[in-house]
């Protein structure tokens, strides 16, 4: 008998260890796969409207953030590294390095988000809101409906950029706070001895999502910041 | 534990084929380089402004190719068995339907209408 059928992590239901693997690797792609035509959805409204508002949709990208947009690029990237090699620690059984690689994924993704923080809250402060209300504020940098006609741009399709700037990056960080959450369950559950190297798939489901997220970012960064970075103004 | 002498040297002792491929950090680092030198290439196309109005369409592309060694390498479609590459190119499939039908009325409107 093969240890693949004898081993503890072995759930009842599976034949052997290689057909819980590829269960679980296939489950997670499944589940990718809707996420993939979630955010296609949201990719394609963007598409269409930044195809028959270019001038807007640029101009009011350029008001964004590009350096903290792009560090945050770099934490995503990394932390997809990262990620990767916490399965290799995992499967040869290097518990201190699947320590070290998770919680420097966690760290990576948790600095993106205070990043992304201090990006909105610049963003508040600076007047970049996607409606006429300013929540009372009234010393705000910019005023999107004042500029937006001193450029002679539509106001109300300037926002609307504004909006999928606002909804595309919440969801997306809503996204990035579940992965937190699963990773730090992929460190408790390294502290209680759950995952040796025959259950490394457990790390791997949990990257796979890591990093769908991560290749959504690097369409979210060119769609989002970068449309209108040619333009010299703003920041 | 079974111990098979004919196991590949990147397998550790004591395990047997449930761990598949392990990857090799050169590679995955080479990976992340890239990864981060494509997304330098972007930025700097981007502010150039150099293609203009095809702009999006570069960056686009430009994603597509790291989204690509991103799931070729980091999320393993290089090692995956054909079910998972299968339903990997079945999302980007049926986005292609979405894009194709919701477009091709979007994008005609203005002839249509005037």
């Amino acid at each position: 008998m093969s240890a693949s059928t004898h081993s503890p992590v072995l759930k009842h239901h599976f034949g052997d260890l290689n057909q819980q693997h590829a269960s679980e690797r296939l489950g997670m792609w499944m589940f990718l796969a809707t996420e993939v035509l979630f955010f296609g959805g949201l990719f394609g409204a963007y598409a269409c409207y930044r195809l028959w508002y270019a001038a807007e949709f640029e101009f009011a990208s350029s008001f964004m953030n590009v350096k903290f947009a792009s560090i945050n690029t770099v934490f995503l990237v990394t932390s997809s590294l990262t990620m990767t090699l916490a399965i290799r620690c995992a499967k040869i059984g290097d518990k201190a390095g699947l320590y070290r690689n998770l919680l420097l994924t966690f760290a990576l993704g948790s600095a993106f988000m205070v990043l992304k923080g201090f990006e909105y809250a610049e963003d508040f402060h600076e007047g970049i809101l996607p409606g006429a209300s300013s929540f009372g504020v009234t010393d705000l940098k910019h005023n999107i409906k004042t500029d937006a006609e001193h450029a002679g741009l539509d106001t109300g399709k300037v926002r609307l950029f504004l909006c999928f700037y606002y909804i595309m990056t919440g969801i997306h960080g809503v996204h990035i706070i579940i992965g937190l959450g699963c990773i730090l369950w992929l460190v408790q559950q390294t502290y209680a001895n759950q995952i040796p190297p025959e259950n490394y798939s457990t790390v791997e489901v949990v990257s796979l999502y890591w990093h769908l997220v991560d290749a959504i970012w690097l369409f979210l960064m060119p769609m989002l910041y970068l449309a209108g970075a040619h333009i010299p103004h703003a920041h | 534990m079974s111990s098979d002498p004919n196991q590949t040297p990147a397998t550790p002792p004591g395990h047997n084929d449930v761990l598949g491929h392990v990857d090799s950090p050169p590679t995955l680092i080479m990976v992340w380089v890239a990864v981060l030198a494509l997304f330098g290439l972007t930025v700097a196309l981007s502010s150039s402004g150099m293609f203009g109005k095809y702009t999006l369409f570069v960056q686009l592309a430009i994603g597509t190719v790291q989204a690509g060694l991103v799931a070729y390498h980091f999320m393993h479609l290089r090692h995956g068995d054909r079910v998972v590459v299968l339903t990997a190119l079945a999302s980007i499939f049926w986005m292609g339907i979405l894009f194709v039908l919701f477009m091709s009325d979007y994008m005609s409107r203005s002839r249509v209408m005037g």
